[in-house]
């Protein structure tokens, strides 16, 4: 497995840029991820759970968006 | 606090927040505005930013070699060198940014003591070029920008 290597620039810019580009990266994973997992017969209280975050917030912040593109929760078989 | 006429701003914000849709941000920043200023509406900033050879395309790569420069500082390579993408929907509109409020900050001195006192294209490019920190300045380096030249053309108006 390849490893994480952090390379130390000196400039403080390039940490920073680091951080919100990881932030970002971060962001769109969330998105993609949760969309596969209910898709694909995940439940909202599964998809909180594996995100440690509370059912409330994960259906808060992505229910609308799914909803809107089609994708909602159905049972698994 | 600050005053705008809110003519070019309002035309360049809205821009801006259809630049941020499309990257899926929540947040209008200045990289979306930098992408807005190459549209027709542009004007004279879209011309001085063609002349540096800064299309719309050309903004979008530079800003996505800076991602894809910083991320691979913390050692994350992207497949196909592209950010994961999902469906999106815009519950409700991309806020104003940070970001984008230093722009205009600097857009506003940019323009105080011109004969229109108002601000314009170029004064909004000149508030994005006179970030020391953040995307734009760092994308823009990164292109091979001559940002303190572009500066003076805009200024020079």
């Amino acid at each position: 497995m390849p490893q994480i290597e952090v390379q130390e620039t000196g400039d403080p810019g390039d940490g920073l840029a680091a951080v919100v580009a990881l932030r970002r990266l971060a962001d769109r994973l969330e998105d993609a991820a949760v969309e596969q997992a209910i898709g694909t017969g995940w439940s909202w209280s599964e998809v909180a759970e594996a995100l440690g975050v509370t059912r409330q917030a994960v259906h808060k912040k992505h229910s609308h968006r799914l909803a809107a593109a089609g994708v909602s929760p159905r049972r698994r078989p | 606090m600050m005053r705008t006429d809110g003519g070019f701003v309002r035309v360049v914000l809205r821009l801006a927040q259809a630049e941020a849709v499309a990257d899926q941000s929540p947040s209008v920043e200045a990289e979306h505005m930098l992408l807005a200023l190459t549209a027709p509406q542009g004007g004279q900033a879209r011309d001085l930013l063609a002349e540096a050879g800064l299309d719309h395309t050309a903004v979008q790569l530079a800003l996505a070699a800076d991602v894809e420069r910083s991320l691979a500082l913390v050692g994350v390579r992207l497949a196909a060198g592209r950010m994961p993408r999902s469906s999106y929907f815009p519950g409700r509109k991309p806020r104003l940014g940070a970001s984008a409020k230093w722009v205009l900050h600097r857009a506003v001195a940019a323009s105080r003591g011109g004969p229109a006192n108002r601000i314009e294209p170029r004064h909004v490019l000149v508030g994005l070029l006179n970030a020391r920190v953040g995307s734009v300045p760092r994308a823009l380096d990164l292109a091979g920008i001559d940002r303190p030249a572009l500066i003076a053309r805009a200024l020079a108006g």
